[in-house]
């Protein structure tokens, strides 16, 4: 493996109110590195960035700061159409690959991968009573084994939710308070302060019977 | 030698992406179950499968021929039919009528009076077989829109026969059907299974675990998971689903 599988560089998205005297009204902030394929979990409260993080790191949403680095490639530096070679977000059930063109397309360079190598998943809508979680988790399994890079971001609102947590993400995210937190494993995870105050009581309950 | 085999179907619309890179390979005579949450797909692919939607990218092989981006008639005469999920019937002619239409010698003969005036009964005879292969030799002379949904789903999948299709598509043949109707509709198919090749999307999984010999499951415009449905059942998340109730 020569090039970590996805690098945030500083990354940083500030979103402003006001033409004049802009004032922040939002900022997220992060810096990290995975070198090695792996089933990431992303939990944070709603409003937190969850999505605007995907959003910077599959190139649809340029940041204020800082780079996104896939495989090698600072992403935001490739051509809009060939970006999903690089990293795909997938909405809840269906994908929209729309990018805002911040500069023309001829200046940025062509995709060096043809398969996407990174894959994020923001809150596919789990239902356990038609059993095709088990097929999903198996699709995050055969891309990782792929060696492919999944992140896949949960809300969790119900104990299921967590359980598919603990069994399928190999290390954690926490996005909370415009930063985001690696984790290294569930009980860290559930460990945070700031995970107890957004879980809850009972969330964290069953949490600890998992962990 | 698989007679349908999709490489790398990619459909978009837009920025939607329908169909991210599909492979599908289906036997000849296999009946091949595909199923998936709403938005997975399906009919997107069953469009691109009978011309009705261009793929992006990718390849669609019929019997060993690139046949991705033909047009619908074209692709039909190459022996693909298929019913619809909304139903597609001339609903003021008799059931009879609606099969004698799709027979290739009856659209063959095109507007020959001379021979129109010389009767159809070749044509009506062969137009009753097929209706009595789906249950409806009694019904030849009710019209279309009188006929009970369950029977208007049969007549459905006899209009796709009477083409003498080489693949049989079928678009949820069961949806709006009662307990009765899809009971009734999986004898059909089960007795349709091995005479000619099927692909069926379906959201009823009791109704495709009892029918199909293999299943894909779409989602996100991939197929996330392939196998038999006693594969697909082994998993232990469908286990403790609805889905795994079932026999």
């Amino acid at each position: 493996m020569t090039e970590p599988l996805i690098v945030l560089d500083k990354l940083k998205k500030v979103y402003t109110r006001g033409h004049f005297s802009r004032v922040p009204t939002f900022t997220l902030e992060a810096d990290l590195t995975i070198d090695e394929p792996a089933i990431v979990g992303v939990v944070g409260p709603n409003g937190a960035g969850k999505t605007t993080l995907f959003e910077m790191m599959t190139g649809s949403n340029e940041p204020t700061g800082g780079k996104v680095i896939v495989a090698g490639t600072d992403i935001h530096r490739v051509k809009y159409r060939e970006r999903d070679r690089l990293a795909i977000h997938y909405h809840q059930s269906y994908q929209v690959r729309r990018f805002r063109k911040v500069v023309p397309s001829f200046m940025l360079a062509s995709s060096p991968s043809k398969k996407p190598m990174v894959h994020l998943f923001d809150e596919p809508q789990f239902n356990p009573q038609d059993g095709y979680i088990g097929f999903m988790l198996d699709f995050f399994r055969k891309l990782r084994a792929e060696g492919r890079l999944v992140f896949v971001c949960l809300h969790p609102t119900a104990s299921y939710h967590l359980e598919i947590l603990s069994e399928i993400a190999e290390r954690f995210l926490l996005v909370s308070n415009g930063g985001v937190t690696p984790h290294a494993t569930f009980k860290s995870l559930i460990g945070d302060e700031r995970a107890k105050t957004y879980l809850g009581p009972e969330m964290i309950r069953v949490a600890g019977t998992l962990a | 030698m698989a007679l349908i085999e999709a490489k790398g179907v990619h459909v978009r619309f837009g920025d939607r992406v329908v169909l991210e890179e599909v492979d599908m390979s289906v036997l000849e005579k296999e009946c091949h179950g595909i199923m998936g949450p709403n938005g997975a797909g399906k009919t997107t692919f069953f469009n691109v499968l009978t011309g009705r939607a261009k793929p992006t990218r990718g390849e669609l092989f019929l019997d060993g021929e690139n046949v991705a981006g033909l047009p619908p008639h074209r692709i039909a005469r190459k022996g693909v039919a298929r019913s619809f999920q909304i139903m597609t019937l001339f609903d003021e002619y008799t059931a009879r009528d609606n099969v004698m239409v799709a027979l290739p010698q009856f659209r063959d003969r095109g507007f020959d009076m001379r021979r129109a005036a010389a009767g159809d009964s070749h044509f009506k005879s062969e137009a009753e077989k097929v209706l009595a292969d789906v249950g409806l030799a009694d019904k030849a002379d009710i019209r279309a829109k009188e006929l009970p949904y369950g029977d208007r789903r049969a007549l459905e999948i006899a209009v796709a026969l009477a083409q003498k299709p080489r693949v049989l598509c079928l678009d949820e043949p069961t949806s709006g059907l009662g307990t009765d109707g899809v009971q009734r509709l999986l004898g059909l198919a089960q007795k349709l299974k091995g005479k000619l090749t099927m692909i069926v999307i379906e959201h009823d999984m009791s109704f495709l675990f009892s029918l199909a010999d293999r299943i894909s499951v779409l989602h996100w415009g991939q197929v996330v998971a392939r196998g038999t449905p006693l594969q697909l059942q082994e998993n232990p998340w469908v286990k403790r689903s609805n889905l795994g109730k079932f026999s």
